[in-house]
Order: structure tokens, then sequence, then C-alpha cells
């Protein structure tokens, strides 16, 4: 079956269908672990969490499942009718992801500080 | 995975030889009487285990009752406080560990196979001793609660309330112990299903074409790999702090209470979800089914499913959000928590639509669908209220929070999974449950939640707390709480009145089962103990829509292994995404040692804590003794080289290294215990980064020659069990293999010494959380070492009894994984120990 994967794909069509889930987990941990890290006695940052990082982390994530979202868009338009679940998924999954990090982004516009 | 395609003509000539029906029923003929115990087939391990966690439903209920009736009046005295402690916690933790988690499993062991076309679960034994040891621990764990050693802690069990200062009885103990073995059981379970759906699949059955449900127990047993383990860590942990007082969650010795409510919650909180998601995945079944068309939006509702499986994991500190948590961090999970809304809508949306679309025929599960919407929905409401930080500091720890979770969770998961009894029990005998009993079952049922549960909002707001055992009048929470309880009795009416349907209908006759509903799905093909007579070739989504022949084919042995090939029981094993046949799976018949290896541990387990030691260990020795008694009968040269599987199409019998199902069931287990280990990094860092100093004054860590030499002891040792397998695949024989692998141990054996060396040394693990957080991770390789001291010498004396060989290599093939595993395992302990003091330089 681990042939049979390979031979199939399996493993390139998952990574491509999940790939902005993917982006989106490493950009929520990212952000919250810094935000966390830079709070506690050892990481402790004046003024709180350094939020031009976590903007520029944010923003890099955006902009890859913008990327994310364009290049499933073109997929779905050049195979037509042929294009199977993996392409609708990632379509979709590139959207909500894309929800998902532009909207876990607006607090660095509003919060700052720790307490 | 496209989802249509000319399906290939089917091959078998009809009629079928004489005899080979008989032979087929022999191989899997369910035992009678006593006998009927060993049985692990899917269908009775499956019916077992639904009937076993709907017990807990009741058992979990009446304690709700007891609940309603203490809280019905003011200033009532019909339960003291120290029971209601113990009422509340065992009505939460039973309906949580011991019902919604097991059932949804437990659905998914008798319903899949038959969906996805197999014959079986590629690993019946471990599904019935998944089974046993959730049978076993869960039952003894509920009678905790006759003798008042049952938990009092509330079913999430924070600590301090639960370390020894403030709970220092065997309550806890029964808990951590209980819960974290029976976790276990639902792990062995996602394994089984996540193999059994990727590679025992109908030929042709594409992952597009798979079932809604089937992707939604798919996703949701990968989202038990990742979610579970951060319990096993936390319940480990705060069993350690109470047997051997190692701080990990006393603030005066640098630990804090928090983690233990992060890595409750990075379970906890996924887990409404995975109890919520199987229920989707249900409906999605139901409605096109009742709805008579096809399900609207299919492939937006699989990606929904995918992208809620993956937001509920950066939800977890919505729990927390009265903690004491930063605000950015606590900013972050409210946003995450608002956006998983949006993959919710979107299955929600589609449900509707394909209402809309269709002709809904007025029946018991529609009626339960219904509810189910309205239900789940409002609870959905309710859960974004929450999400909003300040309103949650409103209502934290209020009726309204009981009020929210219920309505996502019975809402969510009751519903649809009583539509699903109502939908789903005509697979067992043929008879359909009363539809007019199900019109008053429902009335009860809904009118009661709502009455119940509705209030409870409104008592929260009022300012009712949580886990009160009594309430004053003057307080004006009365008439609600009255109201509540009325509403309690009349949901429970009606599930007693659903049982009592639920006995008769399975006490009539047995009539042929045919396609009640009409549905589209293959578990309504006919079907024996043997699964279908033959193994269909799929060629749409909707397969018996739109293949109407498909029945009478695969009765007629059409499709393909109509026979029993080797004599033994079989099923194939199939393509991930393509489902093209690869090859005949050979499944293991029926047994007492599942059963026996799971009482062994449950009783290891239970004993443990109430510290009857020596016979703790003995049960232990029971348990590991059948475990191996087990395999050792498995991993055998295939009685033939191919088969026929169907007219003119042949297929190997089993295969070896990554291309067996064995092999990837052992690497996802190593996902399950890298996870693990990633929790117990977790808790080093987090005591780690309350310190201003690391290590703490105190502590002193080995010297880095000494860390080196371990792991290059665990190099080395890998080293020489890659030798071993090479030697079998070049020679094909295994003369020198025992010897290597033997020698490989003893470079295991004598890392693990250095590193307890060096640890003894310069840490003591009850005098600050960060050494015991060490000492927490230096334990869990131990245990590997301690695993690999039982492999070692089985795989050597499978060799001397000429059990390996080219053609039976999966014990090698496995073990050698376990192997690589823990000397990576090993390096990376010493890594995160090593950096953390460097990082905080």
């Amino acid at each position: 079956m681990g042939t049979d994967a390979h031979k199939e794909g399996f493993w390139k069509r998952v990574l491509w269908a999940t790939l902005p889930l993917l982006v989106w987990i490493a950009h929520f941990a990212f952000n919250y672990g810094l935000a966390a890290a830079q709070c506690t006695p050892a990481g402790m940052r004046p003024g709180g969490p350094d939020r031009l990082l976590l903007a520029a982390a944010t923003l890099a994530a955006f902009s890859i499942c913008a990327l994310l979202v364009w290049r499933a868009c073109h997929v779905l338009r050049r195979d037509g009718r042929a294009t199977g679940l993996a392409s609708h998924a990632a379509l979709l999954m590139a959207v909500l992801a894309l929800i998902a990090i532009a909207w876990g982004g607006m607090p660095l516009l509003l919060v700052a500080g720790c307490a | 995975m496209t989802t249509t395609s000319t399906p290939k003509p089917t091959r078998n000539a009809a009629p079928r030889p004489d005899g080979e029906l008989e032979k087929l029923e022999a191989v899997w003929r369910t035992q009678s009487g006593w006998r009927f115990f060993s049985s692990v087939n899917n269908t009775n391990i499956g019916l077992l285990y639904i009937a076993t966690a709907l017990l807990f439903f009741v058992l979990a209920g009446v304690l709700g009752l007891l609940i309603r009736l203490q809280l019905a009046v003011p200033d009532n005295h019909l339960l003291g406080a120290e029971t209601y402690n113990q009422v509340f916690t065992m009505h939460g933790t039973v309906m949580m560990f011991l019902f919604a988690i097991p059932v949804v499993e437990a659905i998914g062991v008798y319903l899949l196979p038959n969906m996805l076309g197999a014959r079986d679960l590629p690993f019946p034994r471990l599904s019935a001793y998944a089974y046993w040891a959730y049978a076993f621990g869960g039952l003894a764990f509920f009678c905790t609660l006759f003798v008042g050693l049952a938990p009092d802690g509330g079913w999430f069990m924070y600590p301090p309330l639960t370390g020894t200062r403030y709970s220092p009885g065997l309550n806890a103990d029964f808990w951590l112990l209980g819960i974290g073995f029976i976790e276990i059981s639902a792990i062995a379970g996602a394994i089984e299903l996540i193999v059994g759906i990727l590679f025992t699949r109908a030929p042709g059955m594409t992952l597009g074409r798979m079932p809604v449900y089937a992707w939604a127990m798919l996703v949701v047993a990968l989202m038990i790999v990742f979610a579970f383990p951060a319990v096993i860590a936390g319940t480990a942990l705060l069993e350690l702090e109470r047997a051997f007082d190692w701080p990990f969650f006393i603030a005066e010795r640098g630990g804090d209470p928090l983690l233990w409510q992060h890595l409750f919650w990075f379970f906890g909180h996924p887990e409404v979800y995975i109890i919520f998601l199987p229920a989707a995945g249900m409906v999605s079944t139901m409605i096109p089914t009742i709805a008579g068309t096809k399900l609207v939006g299919r492939r937006a509702i699989i990606a929904a499913l995918l992208g809620v499986s993956v937001f509920s994991f950066g939800l977890w500190a919505h729990h927390m959000f009265t903690a004491g948590l930063g605000v950015l961090e606590m900013s972050f999970v409210s946003a995450a928590s608002m956006a998983v809304a949006v993959p919710t809508a979107i299955q929600v949306f589609g449900w509707i639509a394909t209402l809309w679309k269709g002709k809904v025929t007025w029946n018991a599960p529609t009626l339960f669908l219904l509810g189910f919407m309205f239900i789940f929905v409002l609870g959905g409401l309710t859960g974004v209220m929450v999400a909003v930080i300040p309103f949650d500091w409103q209502v934290h720890d209020t009726y309204f929070i009981v009020a929210h979770f219920h309505y996502v969770l019975i809402g969510g998961m009751v519903f649809p999974v009583f539509a699903a009894m109502y939908y789903w029990l005509p697979l067992v005998n043929g008879n359909r449950l009363s539809e007019a009993w199900a019109r008053w079952v429902f009335g009860l049922m809904f009118a009661g939640f709502n009455i119940a549960f509705f209030p409870m909002h409104i008592t929260g707001l009022l300012g009712m707390p949580r886990r009160v055992y009594t309430y004053a009048s003057e307080m004006g929470w009365d008439g609600l709480n009255l109201l509540s309880t009325v509403g309690a009795f009349m949901f429970a009416l009606g599930v007693v009145l659903f049982a009592i349907d639920a006995f008769r209908t399975l006490r009539r006759p047995e009539r042929a089962v045919g396609n009640p509903w009409n549905a589209a799905t293959l578990e309504w093909l006919p079907s024996e103990d043997y699964g279908n007579r033959s193994i269909v070739r799929v060629a749409s989504n909707n397969p018996l829509w739109d293949q109407p022949e498909l029945a009478r084919e695969v009765e007629e042995g059409r499709h393909y292994l109509p026979h029993t090939a080797t004599g033994r029981r079989e099923t194939i094993a199939t393509s991930p995404i393509a489902a093209e046949p690869r090859y005949l799976l050979v499944l293991p018949g029926d047994s007492w040692l599942p059963l026996i290896g799971a009482f062994g541990t449950s009783a290891f387990f239970l004993l443990l804590t109430v510290k009857l030691y020596p016979l703790a260990w003995l049960c232990a020795a029971l348990a590991v003794g059948s475990v191996l008694a087990w395999t050792w009968g498995a991993d055998r040269p295939p009685p033939e080289e191919q088969v026929e599987a169907a007219a003119g199409e042949y297929l190997p019998v089993g295969a070896r290294g990554a291309a067996s199902h064995s092999w990837w069931a052992t690497i996802i287990m190593l996902v399950v215990d890298a996870s693990i280990f990633a929790s117990f990094a977790f808790a080093y860092v987090h005591v780690s980064m309350r310190l201003m100093v690391c290590p703490p004054p105190g502590a002193e860590l080995p010297p880095l020659a000494q860390a080196l030499t371990s792991c290059g002891l665990l190099v080395l040792g890998s080293g020489l069990v890659w030798l071993a397998k090479r030697g079998l695949d070049k020679k094909g024989h295994a003369r020198r293999l025992p010897w290597l692998v033997l020698a490989a141990l003893a470079c295991a054996l004598a890392s693990f010494a250095l590193d307890l060396q060096g640890w003894r040394a310069g840490l003591a693990p009850s005098e600050t959380a960060w050494a015991a957080a060490v000492a927490a991770l230096a334990s869990y390789q131990g245990l590997h070492i301690v695993l690999l001291l039982i492999l070692a010498p089985y795989l050597a004396l499978r060799a001397w009894r000429g059990l390996l060989g080219r053609r039976s290599r999966a014990t090698l093939d496995n073990i050698a994984l376990v192997w690589h595993y823990t000397t990576l395992q090993g390096i990376a302990a010493v890594a995160v120990v090593r950096l953390m003091p460097l990082l905080m330089e």
C-alpha cells in the first residue's frame, strides 16, 4: 500500500489539498506561541508581544493562502469538468484558511500588551 | 479522485459452484452460546460496543436525573454535597468518555465495513481488544460510585483541586488511571478505522466516491490520533504528581495548574468535534435518503469536515478565558472560535439545501434530524456568544455554559445518534422501530430537552453557578430549576419509550433486511456474518441508486471474492485513492485472547489504583502474555502465493513492508506515541518558561559527553536492527538476526542506564517542576526501553523457531519501526532538554 500510495500520488494530493490548513496551523501556532512566550517570566518583552513580527507572520500566511486560492482556481479552470474532489477541496480549504487568517489577524489591530 | 467512470464489467459466472457459499458461511459463522464472546467480527463487536455505550448513556442519564432532582427545589438535601460532587463528576465523565466517544466509534465499527464493501475491519482482534478493555474498565470505573470512591473533582479534573492536598483519597486516581486507560482503547479503535477506511474499500470506491460518513470517521480518527495524546500525557503527569510528589502543577515548586488546563483542553475541545463530526457524517448520509436526492454541496461538505477538524485544534484556550492568559493569545483563540463557525455552517446549509431540493419523507429519522438541526444551531449560536471574551467572562462557570454545551452535545450528537438508530436498526434483524411510538419518543425528547435546558440560559444569566449542590430560595432561581427538572424527566421518559420499543423490535423474528429507506449506500446490500456474498465493484457516489442490479449481482456472487480463496477469513486490500485491488488480506478468526488481554489490562490499571501491586503486575503479565500469544499465531507465510479474486483476476496473498496494512497501523501508532512525547516536551517547555534561570538552582544536567554517548548507543542499536533486516532481505534467512537484535537491546539498555545514572546525580524530581518534567521525559523513554526488552527476545524467539522469512516478516518490519522511533525519541529528548536552557541564556 505504501507503494500504491506513492504511485497514486497520495501524499502529493493530500498535501496540495490540505496545504492551506497547514499554513493556518503554522500561522496560529507561531502567533499564539510568540504572544505567549513574550508574556512569560523567561521571555517577557517590555510593551508586550512584538506585534510587528506577528503582523508580518499574518501577512505572509495570508499571502500564501491567497496564492493557493489563485492556484486552486487555475487548476479548476484548466481541468474543467474533469476535476475531482481534491481540486475542489483545495479551493474551499484555501478560502477557509484565508478567512481564518484574516480574521485571526484582526486582534493585532486592536489589542496590545500582556495583561 | 474523479466521481464518474465507466464501471468494469462484473466477471464471475453464475450460478456459483456447489458448496462455495457453505464454505464461506462456515469460515465466518458466529459461534453460539457463551462462545459468542470470543467473536471478533465487526458486526458482533460493533453491536456489543453500541449496546455497552448505550448502557453507559442510561447510567449517566440516571445520574443527570439525580442532579435535576437535587436542584428541583431550593435548600434541598436529597444528596449531600460530597455525593453531589461525585454524581456530577461521574455524569460528565461517563457521558463524555464512556458514552459519547465510544458510541461514535462503535457505530463506525459496526457500519463501516459494510458501507465500504469490506468483509471486516483489517484488525478484528484489535477491535475486540479495544471493546473489551472499554467494557471491563468502564464498568469497574462506574462501580466506584457505589463504594464512595468515584472521582469528585469535575469531569475536567482541574488541579490543584485534584492534587493530593485537596483530594487525598483514591477518587481522583480512579479517574486518572481509569480514563487514561480507556483512551488507549479509543486510540486502538482509531487506528483500526484509519487503516480500514483508507485500504479496505470496495474496488472502484475512490476517495471521491467514498460515503461522507466514512470521510467523517476518517477525519475523526485522525483527530483522535492527535488530540488524545495530550490528555494521556496530562493524566500521566497528574498521576505522577499524586503518586511520587513530582510537582508539575504545584506553583510553589515551579509547577503551573494551567499546564493541566492546556493539556486537557487541547484534547477536550477537539473532542467536542470528535463527537460531533461522526454525527454530522451520519446526517449527511441520512438526509439524501429521506429527501430522495443527492447531497447538495457534497465536495464542499467533505472539505468543511477537514476544515472543522483542523480549526478545532486552535480553540482549546477558549475554555481558559478566565484563567489569566495574555489578552492577545485569548484574542487569537477567540477569533479561531468564531472562524470554526464558517465550515460548520457550510455543512448546515448543505443539509438544508438537500432537504429543500428533494421531497422529504416524514418518518422517525426525519424528525430526529430536524430536531438536531434546530437544537444544534441554537447551541452553535451560543457558542459564538461565548467565544466573545467579555461575554464569556460574565457567564463562565454559570448555567449558561451548562445550557450551551448540552445544546451542542445533545443536539449535535444525541439526536443524530437516535436518528441513526431508527435508520440503521433494521440492519440488525430486518425490523423497523415503530413509527407511531417514534412520534412520542421524539416529542418527549425534543420538548423535554428544550424545557430542561433552555431555562438554564436564563438561570445562568441570573448568576447561578455550575456545580453548586443547592441554592437559597431568595436567589430567584426556583421556578426555572423546577422547570428544568420537569423537562429532564420528560426527556428521560422519551428514552425509556425508545428502549422498550427497541427491546421488542429486536426480539421479533428475523426477516429480510432489504433497503427499507431506498438508501444509496452499500450497507443496505444483502449481508450475513461474512458481509456481502461478493465484494462489489463500485462505479458511482450513490451505488445503490445508480447501479440498480447491484444487490442481485452481489447475491449471485458475480463480483469479487464470492468464496473463501484460502479457506480463511479474507477481505480485499485496495489502493488508497483509486481503490484498485492490491492483495488479499487474510484476517484472523475468533479468539478468547483479546478478551483475556483486555481483562488483564483493565485489572492491572484498577489494581494499581487500589495499590494491590503484586496482583496488578500479575494481571499485567496476563495482558502481555495474551497479546504475545495472539501475535505469535499471526504473520505466518500465506498458504498460497496468489488467488483468483474474480474470474481471470488474480491477487497476491498478503503484502510486506510499506505495502502491508500492519506497517501503516504501526506508523499511526508511532504518530500517537510521538504526540504523547510532544505533550511531555510541551510540559517541559511550559515549566521552563516560568523560570528566570534554567536549570533552576539545585538542579543540574548530566555532562554533555554522557548524553551524547547515550544517543550514540541508541543509534548503534538501531544500526544493528537495520543490519538484521538487511540480512533477511538479502539472504532470505534469519540466522544472524537474533544475535544482532539482542546486541541492539544491550545497546538500548546501556543507553538508558547511562541516562539514569546522569539524571540521578543532578536531578530531584520532587523538588522542582522543571526536574520533574525532565524526569517525565526520561521515564517515557524508559517505558520504550521496557517495550524493547519485551520485543527483542520475542523477535529472537520467532527467528529461532523459523517464523521469520521473506514472506512472513511483518513482525520484524514493525518492531524495527518501533526501534528506530525509540532511537529518535531518545535523541529528541536530549535535544529538547539541552536546548531550552541555551535558548533562555
